[in-house]
């Protein structure tokens, strides 16, 4: 099979993410800002939508290493699925999963938050705020994640389809706007309930509910936490940014991370956790892991029944 | 689609939220009420060192917090806010009132509007804090 091509679904959403966002702000304008319908402001929102902007030209420029490194791939493997529907099915649901692990790891691993770091600076939880995508992905080097895909025989234009797909997916459930759904849909989707959980930065909400469609990985991983009304979600980042700059949004992290593991007197060892142990793990214990935030929030004694999202590992 | 009809919608669309949200009323900065609100700002963000007193600037945008640990800042951004120890923070007067530089790439600083009557005093008072 040589000639494989599908349509490329984000740019074709665009508009459709334009609209959404307006209809949105007409909806939390009608029903009254101080509701459960959402919130907007102007210059939040004006740096999710830049960001979002910088996300779709960083591919333009920066897609090509991916591309090259998925059809290197593909000339070595000896398998070749087809492009049959089931065949485009299965690849959506087996790159959910990778999406899962992809996305876990942004969040454990701090070379990979520091791309991800930016979908979650906003203390707000809008449409735009799905916008709010990464600049540097690249670098990250979770394009290998995708590598067993291809490698099974899936065309990676097949899987960079179904990643749009996925990406799309999760575009309408960055909203306050939708309460809960069906209990069916609650139970396998992804929704906007379970989303809000995982943009919280409440201790009980932190690390939880990394599921991009399917939210059954998570129950079947150990990493799902339901949204409680009794603890409204507080969305943002454990220290909150003080800019709405997209280029500090974009790099600030990564300048930290350079920062770090360049101080004076710290062990080759040091400097190789600070790229790569959980975000907040420092050398001399002055910072947080979300582990330790959840150690410190948690009340019931050891052997006791603790609350959901603050269970003892 | 074309890269040209792209652009013309994300420049359309940038433009169509950055006026609605505005003609709503939606770019209004908060403004802390009272000591006890921005305590309550600093200790959302730091909650293992909790704000034990508070003096709110002029306007209410931001205030000066002591904690166990020290002094710190918290100001609002847009309707919500943020915080940051002010140990390592350089001040300067300026035009518009005092300016605080943080060494953090991601809240590099903050220009706290004050008269210039106001100025020289919490520069004093911020200046102390710092040494």
């Amino acid at each position: 099979m040589t000639d494989v091509s599908y349509p490329d679904v984000v740019t074709l959403a665009v508009p459709l993410f334009v609209a959404a966002i307006l209809a949105e702000i007409v909806w939390i304008a009608v029903r009254g800002r101080d509701g459960h319908a959402g919130r907007y402001e102007t210059r939040d929102a004006m740096t999710s939508l830049l960001m979002g902007t910088g996300n779709v030209v960083s591919g333009l420029l920066l897609g090509f290493i991916a591309w090259g490194f998925f059809m290197t791939l593909w000339q070595i493997t000896p398998l070749d699925l087809g492009t049959a529907w089931w065949v485009v099915v299965l690849c959506f649901v087996l790159d959910d999963l990778r999406y899962y692990w992809v996305h876990r790891f942004g969040h454990r691993i701090r070379w990979v938050w520091a791309s991800h770091v930016n979908h979650h600076s906003s203390q707000h939880y809008n449409l735009t705020t799905a916008l709010r995508q990464t600049w540097t992905g690249t670098f990250t080097f979770m394009m290998i994640v995708r590598a067993p895909l291809i490698l099974l025989g899936f065309h990676p234009a097949m899987v960079l389809f179904v990643g749009g797909l996925n990406l799309i997916y999760q575009f309408w459930i960055h909203t306050e706007a939708i309460g809960r759904l069906p209990r069916w849909v609650e139970a396998v989707m992804n929704t906007p309930s379970h989303h809000r959980v995982h943009h919280g930065r409440n201790a009980k909400y932190l690390d939880a509910n990394y599921a991009g469609v399917f939210i059954v990985w998570d129950k079947l991983f150990g990493t799902f936490v339901a949204e409680d009304d009794r603890e409204k979600v507080d969305y943002g980042l454990v220290h909150n940014l003080g800019t709405f700059n997209p280029l500090r949004v974009a790099f600030h992290e990564w300048v930290a991370i350079f920062r770090d593991v360049t101080r004076p007197g710290l062990t080759l060892r040091q400097r190789l956790m600070y790229a790569v142990a959980p975000p907040g793990w420092s050398h001399d214990g002055s910072r947080e892991t979300s582990d330790q935030i959840k150690a410190r929030h948690r009340t019931a004694p050891p052997g006791e029944a603790e609350a959901p999202g603050l269970a003892r590992p | 689609m074309p890269l040209w009809l792209l652009a013309t919608i994300v420049v359309v669309g940038l433009a169509a939220v950055a006026l609605l949200t505005h003609l709503l009323g939606w770019s209004r900065a908060r403004a802390f009420v009272d000591e006890a609100e921005a305590m309550r700002a600093w200790d959302r963000e730091f909650s293992a060192d909790p704000a034990r007193r508070a003096d709110l600037l002029p306007g209410g945008h931001a205030a000066v917090v002591y904690s166990a640990r020290g002094t710190g800042l918290v100001w609002t951004m847009g309707l919500d806010s943020t915080a940051r120890p002010l140990a390592g923070a350089r001040l300067r007067q300026t035009r518009r009132g005092l300016t605080i530089r943080f060494p953090d790439m991601a809240a590099p600083s903050v220009t706290l509007p004050l008269a210039p009557s106001e100025r020289d005093d919490w520069h004093r008072r911020l200046q102390e804090t710092l040494t």
